[in-house]
């Protein structure tokens, strides 16, 4: 332990003495640390917002729509397709006791919207209460649907405030404005408060019992489906049936969460057997496989934070480099002294801990000066760049000093052992 | 402490067969004796000293220290040795100048495990012996020569060595200097402590007690 504090002392004498050597070697790491922690930051970020997305949108995702290929496939068979209606949903449902979400979706389009004064056009989704279980990326004030409203038809409505959208350059904008045909609805709800209000919907009169915001895309996990709807209004899908908004010759999707990635393929296989049950063999109707894509998606996400990390690594490998062949010129550059102490006493292993300790504490203090100078980069930086922040957790600076000490002690070794291995006599006649 | 050569040799590497420094001495030196050893350059003198002070390995022959064969013994034995037994006084000092002079003298007592406040007081105790007092915060750069080797002197004698071996000590310096570094020396052999010297100067050999003559790397007779 005396050696230990001595050895300290006169590497923190070295350290000093050399002022810009020091300096530079220590840099080198700690380019390695901040490269290390904004990697780390990166894969952490990655990680929660997976992490997130799996919590909002679900592993075990399907999604039964109809087969387009099927329908137009052949000259003979163009016409109407047998459609999957809200009867089979409830069959479905029947056949399926326990799934997390069957939600089924079907949509009506350039619909007439008018509240007071205004008139706008719009678009409207029919939905169940399953529907606000997944990828729930909303605040709700008043209420959402419920299964009275779904089962007595009863003409209610949810309407969507849309988030300011992200920024974006000229051509984006410009595509949004010439495809939202509903930006006057957007306007309308985003200005007034609809909540409790009558509104009509291509003359039917509905009552606004709710209206969800959505977050802003800063707060927003993705949809990790990466099934995206445009949604402005939601109603009971029995409703919308009902009145026609969504025509006999209409089928529904069905977003299906079977809760749990172990009975995934059970329940898959006993959809496609409802499906022939019900539509006989003709593959009519396709379930989306999304847990797969899902899976795909997170692998690919970790391959990238390993190649992060890697450079992270990478960067300190050329950190621990700089350290060895600053520490092997110190070694040469006071030859002398390491005869001086051999002649006094210094046994090799003293020599060695006063070379390794010297390195590694040029390695705490690049670890903390990186630290410091990651934190910086990793928040206000790249913010003021432009690129987003990345959160840095307290754990961080200070595995990077771990390893940054680490590393400056490996490199450390073989300088170390040379230096040890200088003949006492030979190193004194050193100039 | 006694030391004792028998057909010492060293063999410098180098050339084809090498280089012979020391070519077959034998002698020994008794336990309180002052030894001088001269020779003109080139003649094997520091290379014995080196040898004699474990800070090198002969190439044959046998060397006991205070009767205990060096060449068996470990590295780390060696370092023990030199740290707890002997003191070295080297001609241009070997001081380490970015320390304070009283740091130089605590480093062989903290080598030997010494906590740091009682090596800074033994260490200022020793720098007041050798008429250092009020000097321990000077580096070396800021003495001049005969105080550095004082210095030096205040080292060795840090772990109470029993051989104290001094190449050519008073080789940079001034008479005067010369003069109080040799009394000092004198001194600590009075105490009892064996000091081989090497040294060009005659005058200064006449003084020792044992005068060893070397040519060539052997013992002139």
């Amino acid at each position: 332990m005396t050696a230990l504090l001595n050895a300290a002392r006169t590497g923190f004498a070295e350290i000093w003495a050399h002022k810009t050597r020091s300096a530079l070697s220590f840099l080198a790491i700690a380019v390695g640390s901040v490269v290390f922690i904004d990697s780390f930051s990166a894969i952490v970020h990655t990680y929660s917002l997976l992490e997130k997305q799996k919590q909002v949108s679900g592993m075990a995702r399907m999604r039964i729509s109809q087969n387009n290929s099927q329908r137009f496939a052949s000259p003979d068979d163009v016409g109407p397709p047998p459609v999957f209606t809200y009867e089979d949903v409830t069959a479905l449902k029947a056949r399926l006791p326990g799934m997390y979400m069957i939600s089924p979706e079907g949509r009506d389009w350039m619909n007439v919207f008018e509240y007071g004064e205004h008139r706008v056009m719009t678009g409207i989704h029919g939905v169940t209460p399953d529907w606000a279980k997944r990828d729930f990326v909303y605040t709700l004030k008043g209420r959402f649907l419920d299964w009275h409203d779904v089962e007595n038809k009863l003409r209610v409505c949810v309407l969507v405030r849309k988030a300011p959208p992200p920024p974006s350059n000229a051509y984006n904008k410009t595509m949004m404005k010439k495809y939202n045909y509903s930006g006057g609805y957007d306007t309308l709800v985003a200005h007034n408060d609809l909540l409790g209000k009558k509104v009509t919907i291509d003359g039917y009169t509905f009552t606004v019992i709710g209206v969800l915001e959505e977050l802003p895309y800063s707060k927003r996990p993705a949809n990790i489906t990466g099934y995206q709807q445009d949604y402005k209004i939601l109603a009971p899908v029995t409703t919308l049936i009902h009145y026609n908004f969504i025509g006999s010759y209409q089928s529904l999707d069905v977003n299906i969460d079977t809760g749990s990635e172990e009975t995934f393929a059970e329940v898959e296989r006993k959809v496609a057997n409802f499906l022939k049950i019900q539509f006989g063999d003709a593959e009519l109707f396709l379930i989306e496989n999304q847990l797969e894509a899902i899976r795909e998606r997170i692998a690919t996400s970790f391959k990238s934070a390993l190649v992060t990390i890697s450079l992270g690594m990478l960067a300190f490998l050329a950190g621990g480099i700089g350290i060895m062949n600053v520490t092997l010129a110190t070694v040469f550059a006071r030859t002398k002294e390491i005869g001086i102490r051999r002649a006094i006493g210094a046994s090799r292993s003293d020599i060695m801990l006063q070379f390794i300790v010297e390195a590694v504490m040029l390695g705490l203090l690049g670890g903390v000066l990186g630290s410091a100078l990651g934190y910086l980069w990793g928040v206000p930086v790249k913010v003021m760049l432009g690129m987003g922040g990345s959160p840095i957790e307290p754990w961080m600076p200070l595995v990077a000093v771990l390893i940054a000490a680490f590393t400056a002690f490996a490199f450390a070794i073989y300088p170390a052992w040379v230096a040890a291995g200088l003949k006492p006599a030979d190193a004194l006649r050193a100039e | 402490m006694s030391i004792a050569c028998e057909d010492l040799t060293k063999v410098y590497e180098g050339g084809k067969a090498g280089w012979p420094a020391l070519r077959g001495l034998t002698f020994s030196i008794a336990p309180g004796e002052f030894a001088a050893v001269t020779g003109p350059s080139g003649c094997g003198k520091s290379t014995l000293l080196n040898i004699i002070g474990l800070l090198d390995e002969p190439s044959g022959g046998r060397y006991a220290l205070h009767g205990r064969d060096v060449t068996t013994m470990s590295d780390l034995e060696r370092s023990t040795v030199r740290r707890d037994a002997i003191g070295f006084v080297f001609q241009s000092f070997h001081l380490l100048n970015r320390m304070s002079a009283l740091e130089n003298v605590c480093l062989p007592m903290l080598y030997a495990g010494a906590d740091r406040p009682a090596a800074r007081e033994r260490a200022a105790a020793l720098l007041k012996k050798v008429g250092l007092h009020g000097k321990e915060k000077k580096t070396p750069l800021e003495l001049s020569g005969g105080e550095r080797q004082r210095v030096a002197i205040a080292r060795a004698l840090s772990n109470s060595p029993k051989l104290i071996l001094a190449d050519e000590p008073t080789g940079n310096l001034d008479s005067v200097s010369s003069r109080e570094i040799m009394d000092s020396l004198f001194a600590l052999n009075a105490e009892g402590i064996t000091v081989v010297m090497v040294t060009h100067d005659k005058e200064l050999a006449a003084r020792a007690g044992r005068n060893i003559r070397m040519r060539d790397g052997r013992i002139e007779p």
